[in-house]
């Protein structure tokens, strides 16, 4: 009697996930002409609800790249001169004051009004008089001789700011805009670019792009796109799972099977982010602990065993790192032969560890952990809770540097005291990542994370060199290169030379490994990706304004 | 009047002081808006360099050298005139209107399942305490272990059978994104099938205490005199059980439901986290994390008006239906 009832309700449950199957597979193939109406889903991992906002200077959500574009894409992953957006050709003065930049011509915003280089002026001046918006730090002045062209001045040599003014500043048109009566904190609720892409309808649960037919380069082969609000990575995994999202970056579990995990998916792996331990280095900013001697750093770096975090933390998804933070592939051209290691070595050398610290007055005590003047070689590193694979990293490198006689404790910390924490300098070590700028090229990193100009002393908020280095070496480097043309290769290597051995020598940041960002895409319904071979631009979902070229690259294949 | 007047000003003054906590509380998370929009920027891939965080803290005003009694008087009048400011998570939203858009999903979905929860457990509790030993009272455990089971983990498990496995429902959010919200059949179905999974596993989880709480009240009340009386006089045994036994014991459970409405702004984060759900617990977690100081002040006052609101209401309803209170309180 138990068991025939059993067996009926089993039978029961087989039926209805049958229907249940069929219906579902008639919904998202059946009715749809091939082709034709099928919607990109993507998922950025925002957390709640969209609130409008389309304001390239201030929106979280969208608008950059897809409704307003920029003069020119540089693609941060391959080391190739810009593309042409709205602007087809540009070329500095000799001395990197002045810079010309042709635009392209019929050109149509979304609403059938022309392009002109009126509206780049407009959205120059825009950046001068309200710096609220000037969030790339655009301090020249403009003018445009006709149509086509805009001259802009600078007081001062400026070829690195070219990435961020051709690339970052996204141009609006003037004879909508002129009428907002602060464009800063405007949430521009009826975008009109010349973007690819138009707003086509807003919810606080979604908002969805429909293709531009009348965009300069021709429509896109996707006609809509909608992008998902949902409550973080957990509910983004489960809609990925249940194929209800098609483009979605992040770690999911298992990731070198994902096309038998998640049936005609793919994922494309980019190494950007150098995950690296922040350590406070500098004595003469207020740093104190056993991480302010060199020698403790490096021995730290000998003493990792970086294929096996790689494995543990990363699941192979990492790669290796160069100690003087040029991005490897990208930059192979820059790196500094004058490294004694092109790449930190993937296996650990406690040897060489161990004679680093004793070289440097440590001793090894009874308890197999160094010391020095009766103080113990402790220190203490912080992390975000939360953040499973950076913990993983922390605990592998506990147990590998016991190993060589450093005692390592972890500390997690909510976000918000972890970020205030990295601003102050109140801290030992942090494991924590470096990010890239807006150009294929290592200087900004550096100018971000080494200047003295980012730093700032124990106590006060340091904008971004949070290791507190500073070495007139150095910074000498990096003035020198914003007075040199980019395309002078040979004139910029002896700059590059100088930073990459000066920081390898003093190891502010101690590297780790290359972070690799995952993105999985669903690959039967559309083609065009980005993948290892073609990398056109970041596939992540949320960097922005690369999503927009995949955007305008994907083609459904009407599966 | 006495007994009024004295409630209305013992709110007051609750009320002021959880004002001014609401103040002085997120001024002591660490980190402040820019950073952390900052470090989000750069972890996200994005290339913030130092004129990014000059512009947003022209924008966001957080560099304001002001000091804390004059925000601390600024804060109050903009809270009496229902000022909230500008969402820093949601640039440039006001508040007001961040809270307008999430408050409603949470109002219904929760509001609707302690409803149900409370009805549910309560009518349960009266029958399993009237009728002690019997087949309900057995189960009572079990919805005891049902309200023990960690809530996302009950959540979770629904989700994975009723909305992966089988498909029965959609597995996240609150409405099909393809429908215009409004006050429309299609949509209103579509909301109501996006609600079941969720309300369903507040319920499960909420009714046991419910139920619980009213059973032993009905079983000490059955043991009453009264009880005993209106037996001898012979009155039907379901007519003893409403309206004798049953209309005592639920007092508790009144007083329960009253502050449990008030909490029901609060949203339930764990809820709201688990299935994708637009409602304001989730706006309370962005806030927090992104240090939203306004977005935060907006959502605690709201919460702490309608939990005040809800004692209040509780006590004033308490005075007019228990008068031994009145006097002797």
């Amino acid at each position: 009697m138990v068991r025939k009832k059993i067996l009926m309700r089993t039978r029961a449950t087989a039926v209805l996930t049958a229907a249940v199957l069929t219906a579902s597979a008639c919904g998202s193939g059946g009715g749809a002409k091939p082709g034709a109406d099928v919607t990109l889903v993507a998922y950025t991992g925002q957390s709640s609800d969209y609130q409008v906002n389309f304001n390239p200077y201030t929106s979280n959500i969208g608008g950059i790249g897809t409704i307003f574009e920029p003069l020119f894409f540089f693609n941060v992953l391959r080391a190739e001169p810009p593309q042409p957006r709205l602007g087809t050709a540009y070329s500095w003065n000799a001395d990197g004051t002045q810079l010309s930049i042709t635009l392209r011509d019929g050109v149509k915003w979304s609403d059938g009004e022309r392009f002109t280089a009126q509206d780049v002026l407009f959205t120059l001046d825009m950046l001068t008089k309200h710096k609220e918006s000037n969030s790339v730090g655009y301090n020249g002045t403009a003018t445009a001789p006709d149509d086509t062209h805009v001259v802009i001045k600078f007081a001062q040599p400026s070829f690195v700011t070219a990435p961020n003014i051709l690339g970052r500043i996204y141009i609006v048109p003037e004879h909508k805009w002129k009428a907002i009566a602060n464009p800063a904190t405007d949430p521009v609720s009826a975008p009109v670019g010349t973007g690819p892409f138009t707003l086509a309808e807003f919810k606080p649960q979604a908002f969805t792009y429909a293709a531009n037919p009348g965009y300069w380069g021709g429509a896109p082969a996707v006609k809509k796109v909608r992008f998902l609000a949902l409550s973080g990575n957990q509910s983004g995994q489960q809609a990925l799972q249940a194929g209800q999202t098609d483009w979605q970056t992040g770690p999911v579990p298992d990731i070198k099977d994902i096309e038998k995990n998640y049936a005609g998916y793919q994922a494309t792996i980019v190494p950007l982010n150098q995950i690296v331990l922040d350590t406070c280095s500098n004595t003469a900013l207020g740093c104190t602990g056993p991480q302010t001697d060199p020698a403790v750093r490096r021995a730290i770096y000998y003493g990792l065993n970086r294929t096996q975090i790689n494995t543990l933390a990363f699941e192979n998804t990492a790669s290796e790192i160069s100690p003087g933070f040029a991005l490897l592939h990208r930059d192979d051209a820059v790196i500094s032969t004058r490294l004694p290691e092109r790449t930190a070595p993937m296996q650990p050398d406690v040897g060489k560890a161990q004679q680093q610290l004793e070289s440097a007055g440590y001793a090894k005590g009874a308890d197999g952990v160094y010391a020095k003047n009766g103080k113990p070689l402790s220190l203490t590193v912080t992390v975000v809770s939360g953040w499973s694979d950076y913990i993983t990293t922390l605990n592998t490198m506990t147990q590998q540097l016991k190993q060589v006689g450093i005692k390592l404790t972890a500390q997690q910390l909510s976000w918000n005291e972890w970020t205030q924490q990295r601003q102050n300098g109140r801290f030992q070590l942090i494991l924590d990542s470096l990010n890239q700028g807006p150009a294929p090229d290592p200087y900004y990193l550096y100018s971000y994370f080494f200047a003295t100009g980012t730093t700032a002393k124990v106590g006060t908020r340091a904008p971004q060199n949070w290791s507190r280095f500073s070495d007139p070496e150095v910074d000498r480097a990096l003035a020198g290169l914003t007075r040199t043309d980019p395309k002078d290769t040979a004139a910029r290597q002896p700059y590059l030379d100088t930073i990459q051995t000066r920081i390898e020598q003093a190891m502010p940041y101690v590297p780790v490994l290359t972070q690799g960002t995952v993105t999985e895409y669903h690959a039967s319904k559309f083609t065009g990706w980005p993948t290892p071979d073609d990398l056109y631009a970041v596939p992540a979902v949320w960097q922005a304004p690369d999503n927009a070229e995949v955007m305008k690259r994907l083609k459904p294949t009407g599966k | 009047m006495r007994y009024y007047l004295r409630k209305l000003a013992f709110y007051l003054v609750a009320l002021w002081a959880a004002v001014t906590l609401n103040f002085l509380i997120p001024r002591m998370l660490p980190g402040n808006p820019v950073d952390i929009l900052m470090a989000k920027l750069q972890q996200r891939g994005g290339s913030p360099d130092p004129a990014t965080r000059r512009a947003y803290e022209l924008l966001l005003g957080t560099d304001t050298h002001e000091s804390l009694v004059h925000q601390y008087l600024g804060y109050l009048g903009n809270m009496a005139t229902g000022e909230f400011g500008i969402s820093v998570s949601d640039f440039p939203t006001p508040v007001s209107t961040v809270i307008a858009t999430s408050l409603p999903w949470t109002m219904a979905l929760v509001g609707l399942a302690t409803l149900i929860s409370v009805l549910v457990g309560t009518v349960l509790g009266v029958v399993a305490g009237w009728r002690r030993g019997g087949w309900l009272d057995s189960l009572v455990p079990a919805t005891t272990v049902l309200a023990a089971v960690p809530y996302f983990w009950l959540a979770l498990l629904l989700v994975a059978v009723f909305g992966a496995a089988l498909g029965w429902f959609p597995l996240l959010g609150g409405y099909d994104v393809t429908l215009n919200p409004g006050w429309d059949g299609p949509f209103l179905r579509s909301a109501l099938y996006y609600g079941v999974l969720p309300a369903t596993t507040i319920v499960i989880s909420s009714a046991g205490g419910w139920l619980l709480g009213t059973r032993n009240m009905m079983v000490s009340v059955a043991a009453e005199d009264y009880v005993l009386t209106a037996r001898a006089k012979g009155l039907r045994n379901s007519r003893i059980m409403i309206f004798y036994a049953a209309r005592n014991a639920v007092l508790p459970t009144v007083a329960g439901f009253a502050i449990s409405l008030g909490f029901v702004v609060a949203g339930s984060i764990v809820t709201e986290q688990v299935f994708a759900y637009p409602g304001i617990g989730s706006k309370l977690l962005q806030a927090v994390q992104s240090n939203d100081y306004a977005l935060m002040q907006g959502i605690f006052l709201i919460i702490t008006v309608t939990v005040l609101g809800a004692n209040l209401l509780v006590d004033l309803l308490y005075g007019l239906v228990d008068p031994r209170i009145r006097t002797s309180g």
